[in-house]
Formats: structure tokens, C-alpha cells, sequence
């Protein structure tokens, strides 16, 4: 190979330097675009007049056809019980976990007992369980609790496919919360719950928002365990409800569905925006 | 005298036992803590697991739970299913294709997202954002897009000739499985981005430094110095999506109901048709334990070469 004068290796270097720059920016340009084209396309029909929706198509909105017609769709009809169930399922789902995990990460923090590293690696293997394994045979066991169709048997599941991640994170969180301040709560004559409930949980607040992060994602996103455990139509959440609807063929107003699509999609958006840095932490703890 | 004996020995006795668990006050408080999580596990996972063997020797039909003791002739059966191979091959089709692509592109966007050094706020919500949409929305979009009079996605692609003007892309044979993997793997892919970028940032800088110094180039330098780093991690990603994809049920089953024609009938959305569709109980619960097993390997293999209670200690 020959070598190159200096300035061929300058120029070619920052021809090099130059095309890796627009390859970068090019990527992050496209994924930005197939990401976010789609919820684009989502919002805009939802804000477009539902006949509009099915005659004309627009790239934009225009504003003879804008309109936030589609939004009655809340206040009638089967959706709007959709929206409460997934509502009341996921705030029973952040509840639960927040709480079994909390009493559980302390108890592993601050208590000795044996076992205690074989019953965290037991705790593990709930990444493995599968919605769909675990709610084939669950189907008959919660029609004979009673559990069937009922929003709390949708709750426990959730819970339960939560906890490894929920528990993982409040024992390593509240191993770095130093235990001096609870000796002195204890010296000062207040009572272990006490102490845990004025001391302890207030320092954990980083920790609680990841946990109810993670459940929210856990239980707005859940289709699969709805599906089974709550197979009567009036009973059921979101994602099965509005699908039933479908399939039945009674519903197919574009709009409607994109008006409601969207709202469902707000707070998991916003969560994603601001608590950014909650949501990282917890893969942290998750991945390493 | 005799009774004192016995009484002692008792004594002994009890306290070896207690001693051997290790159960002082402190640990009897320690156990309690952890007993609502033990009581979620045992209900909503042990005896689940447990439950579906034992139906799975069962013939059950669902809407009439009359049990008749079959012993192991539902596993006979499955194993003679035509449907159940057929479905096994697509499961495996539908995994690979969706942990190679999601692999692709999950690095893909991380290694962007590692370099660039404006937007990376902006960019890594953008990537959350997709993680973070819900499957049904996902869905409700993906089916709007397809829509044969409407759907965008549906114009573009019968303008380029890759489907008819009046063909359902997602019921399309060739089409449907295809295209389920590319909608998942939009949802997914972050999943691959998120696990790698706290590795890729933890590489020192001076790394590359000494590297460009040395005259190597931009290829030279990912595959020397990024990838042996982040090749853990991403074995582990694999390991994962592969584990989670061969259990997907949810999208799946919402695109396409495993149509048409079979086309995208994985085995969990056999089992699930088997259950509920087909009306048997007990066949359908040997294929979740066929299933179980299939992520019992998994598992094994996930905490035989990763140690993953190791890697979140340090």
C-alpha cells in the first residue's frame, strides 16, 4: 500500500468524518420518523371528522374536517366501562405491588434470615412466567375462587408477574439507605413498623415511583391475562374489550377508535417523557 | 424419669430443627415480610404450573367440566397433532426473525444514541415511547394503517405491487407473518437499545482515543473495542427476547388471531384456540406445559450462563 500524501489522508479522513455524520444524523433521523409517523397518524385521525376519516386522505390536518367529535366516544356506549376497568385494574396493580414490595425489600434489608439469597433467585425466575402458560390453567382455578371475571383476580395476577422486578428493587434500594437513622428512631422509643413507616418510606420515594412506573407499564399494557380471566364482555378491560368490539364488526369508526387510542396513550407518554431518568434506573437494576 | 428423657430429647430436637433453619425471632420477622410475595408466587404461579399437569391428564371439555381420566394420551396427541408441529415451525420462525431483527435494530438506535450529541434527550423519549405504547395501541394503529379502504400502510405498499388493491395485507398468506414480526419488533426492538446503552456509556473514551491514535478505523474500532464489551449484554437480550417472543400470545393473537388460514397460529395461540375455541381443556393444558418445559430450558440455560442474581449485585 502505498502511503498517502498528507493532505489526500486529511481530506479523505474528513470525507469519511463528514459521510459517518450524516449517517448518524440520517439514522436518528429515520427512527425518529417510523416511530413516530405512526402515533402522528393516530392523533391526527383521532382530531379528523370520523367520515373524513373514511373519504378523504390527508398527509394534514385541514381545519374544515378538524374536530373532537371522535371523543364522544367516552361518553357512551361499552368503551367508556373499558377505560374505568383498565383504570381501576392498574391503580389496584401499582397499589399492591408498591406495597407486598416495600414490606418485602425492607424485611430483605434489614432482616438476617437463611435462605434469604436462594428465595431472591427463586424470585428470578418470575421473569420466565408467561402470560399465556400461567393463564391457561389459572382460567379454571380462578372460576372455581370465584376469582373469574372479577377485577381483583386481574389484579393478583399482574401483581404477581410484577413482584421479581418490584421486590429486586426496593432490597437493593434500601440497602443503600443507611440504618443509622432508624437506630436512633428505635434509641428516641419508636416502634420497628414505626420507625419503618416514618423513616424508612420516605426515603425510598426514588424507588416507589420505578416500582409504580414498572406496574403501570405491567398492567395498562396487559392483554393476554384480561383476556382469559375476564372473559364476560362487561366485565373486561381496555385491549380485550375494544378488540371484541371489533371482531363482532359492530365498530369500526376509524376515528372513534384513534380518539380513544390516543387518550389511552397519553399517560404512558408522558411517563416516558418526564420520568425518563425513574424509568432508566430501574433497567439498571433490572439488566445488571 | 422416662418422661423427662423424652421431654428432653424433644427439646433438642426442636431446637435442632430451629437452629437448623435458622429461624431466631429476627427470621421469623425476615419470612413474614416476604410471605405476601411467597403467597402471590404459590397462587398465581406454583399451583398454576402445578394445576395445568395435572389437568393435562384429564380430558376436559370446557363447557361442560366433566374430568375423565386420560392419563398421558393428550401429550400423545399433541405430539401426533400435524397442527401442533406446524405451529412449533412457526413459533420458531416467528422467534428467530423477531430476535434477529429486534437485534439489529435495538443496537442500531443504541449505537446512534451513544454518538449523537444533539437531541439525545429528545431521541431516547422517542425510543421510550415506543417501548411504552400499549400493545393493543399498537395494534388498533397497525389494523387502521392496514385497512383495505384506507389504511396508509395499505395504499403505499399495493402502489409499490407487494400486495392487491383489495387484499388485507395481514390476511394475506404470505403477507401476515411477515408483517407481524416487523409490528412487533417496532414495539420491541427498544427493549435490545435500553439493555445495551448503560454498558455501551460505561466504555471509557480514552478507549477510542488511544485507538484513533493508533489509525483504526470506525469498524475497526466497534468491532475491537464496543463489541467484546457489550457482547454480554446483548447474549443476554437474546436469550430474553427469544424466550419472550416463543411465549408472545398478545400481539399475535390481536393482529391476526393466528390467521389466516394458520398462517400465524404460534403455539401459545394453539393452546389458546385449543382451550377456548376448540373446547379442549385438558389438550390445551398439556400444550402450556410443553410450553413450560420449552422455558424451563430457557430459564436454565438464562441462569446457567448469565448469573443473573451475580450481575445485579455488583
Amino acid at each position: 500500500m502505498s502511503a498517502p500524501t498528507e493532505s489526500e489522508q486529511r481530506l479523505s479522513y474528513e470525507t469519511r468524518d463528514r459521510l459517518y455524520q450524516v449517517a448518524l444524523y440520517g439514522s436518528a433521523a429515520l427512527f425518529t420518523f417510523i416511530i413516530l409517523f405512526p402515533i402522528y397518524w393516530m392523533v391526527q385521525n383521532a382530531f379528523t371528522d370520523s367520515q373524513a376519516v373514511i373519504t378523504e386522505f390527508a398527509w394534514f390536518p385541514s381545519p374544515e374536517t378538524v374536530t373532537l367529535e371522535n371523543f364522544s366516544v367516552l361518553t357512551a356506549g361499552a368503551v367508556p366501562t373499558y377505560v374505568i376497568n383498565t383504570i381501576v385494574v392498574t391503580i389496584g396493580t401499582i397499589v399492591l405491588v408498591v406495597a407486598v414490595s416495600l414490606v418485602a425489600g425492607y424485611g430483605m434489608a434489614r432482616f438476617r434470615f437463611k435462605y434469604k439469597e436462594s428465595f431472591a433467585q427463586f424470585l428470578l425466575l418470575g421473569y420466565m412466567f408467561s402470560p399465556i402458560v400461567l393463564g391457561l390453567p389459572l382460567y379454571l382455578i380462578w372460576s372455581e375462587t370465584g376469582l373469574l371475571n372479577a377485577r381483583i383476580g386481574l389484579v393478583i395476577a399482574l401483581s404477581a408477574i410484577s413482584m421479581p422486578f418490584a421486590v429486586w428493587l426496593m432490597w437493593k434500594y434500601i440497602q443503600t439507605i443507611p440504618e443509622s437513622m432508624e437506630e436512633s428512631a428505635w434509641i428516641a422509643g419508636a416502634s420497628r413498623w414505626r420507625t419503618f413507616w416514618d423513616v424508612v418510606v420516605p426515603q425510598t420515594k426514588p424507588a416507589i415511583v420505578a416500582c409504580a412506573l414498572f406496574a403501570f407499564a405491567i398492567a395498562w399494557n396487559d392483554f393476554t391475562f384480561a383476556q382469559i380471566l375476564l372473559p364476560s364482555q362487561d366485565s373486561t378491560t381496555f385491549a380485550p374489550g375494544i378488540m371484541r368490539l371489533i371482531d363482532q364488526g359492530g365498530y369500526t369508526s376509524w376515528g372513534d377508535i384513534m380518539a380513544v387510542s390516543f387518550l389511552m396513550t397519553i399517560p404512558p407518554l408522558l411517563f416516558a417523557y418526564f420520568l425518563q431518568e425513574y424509568l432508566l434506573k430501574g433497567f439498571e437494576v433490572r439488566t445488571r | 424419669m422416662a418422661s423427662e428423657t423424652v421431654e428432653s430429647t424433644a427439646a433438642t430436637d426442636r431446637r435442632s430443627v430451629t437452629e437448623r433453619l435458622g429461624l431466631d425471632s429476627e427470621a421469623i420477622r425476615g419470612w413474614l415480610t416476604v410471605l405476601p410475595v411467597i403467597l402471590l408466587y404459590l397462587f398465581v404461579a406454583v399451583t398454576p404450573i402445578a394445576f395445568a399437569f395435572y389437568a393435562s391428564l384429564f380430558e376436559i371439555p370446557l363447557l361442560a367440566p366433566e374430568w375423565t381420566f386420560t392419563g398421558f394420551s393428550n401429550y400423545v396427541e399433541v405430539l401426533n397433532m400435524g397442527s401442533f408441529w406446524s405451529a412449533l415451525w412457526l413459533g420458531g420462525l416467528f422467534m428467530v426473525g423477531s430476535t434477529v431483527l429486534q437485534l439489529l435494530v435495538g443496537l442500531w438506535i443504541a449505537l446512534v444514541l451513544n454518538k449523537i450529541s444533539y437531541g439525545q434527550r429528545f431521541l431516547t423519549a422517542v425510543a421510550f415511547t415506543a417501548y411504552l405504547v400499549p400493545t393493543v395501541i399498537v395494534v388498533l394503529i397497525a389494523l387502521f394503517m392496514f385497512d383495505v379502504e384506507i389504511g396508509v400502510l395499505h395504499i403505499a405498499g399495493s402502489n409499490l405491487g407487494l400486495w392487491g388493491e383489495r387484499t388485507f395485507a395481514l390476511g394475506d398468506q404470505t403477507w401476515a407473518m411477515p408483517l407481524v414480526v416487523l409490528i412487533g419488533s417496532w414495539k420491541f426492538s427498544i427493549f435490545v437499545t435500553i439493555f445495551t446503552l448503560a454498558q455501551l456509556r460505561a466504555i471509557p473514551e480514552r478507549f477510542y482515543e488511544a485507538a484513533k491514535i493508533c489509525g483504526a478505523s470506525r469498524w475497526e474500532m466497534f468491532r475491537d473495542i464496543t463489541l467484546p464489551r457489550i457482547m454480554g449484554v446483548l447474549l443476554i437480550a437474546v436469550l430474553l427476547r427469544a424466550i419472550f417472543m416463543f411465549n408472545k400470545f398478545d400481539i399475535i393473537w390481536m393482529l391476526t388471531e393466528g390467521g389466516p388460514a394458520g398462517a400465524t397460529t404460534t403455539l401459545p395461540i394453539l393452546a389458546y384456540r385449543t382451550a377456548f375455541l376448540e373446547n379442549s381443556y385438558g389438550l390445551a393444558n398439556a400444550m402450556a406445559v410443553i410450553m413450560f418445559i420449552f422455558l424451563a430450558i430457557g430459564a436454565y440455560c438464562y441462569f446457567r450462563a448469565f448469573n443473573p442474581a451475580k450481575e445485579v449485585d455488583t
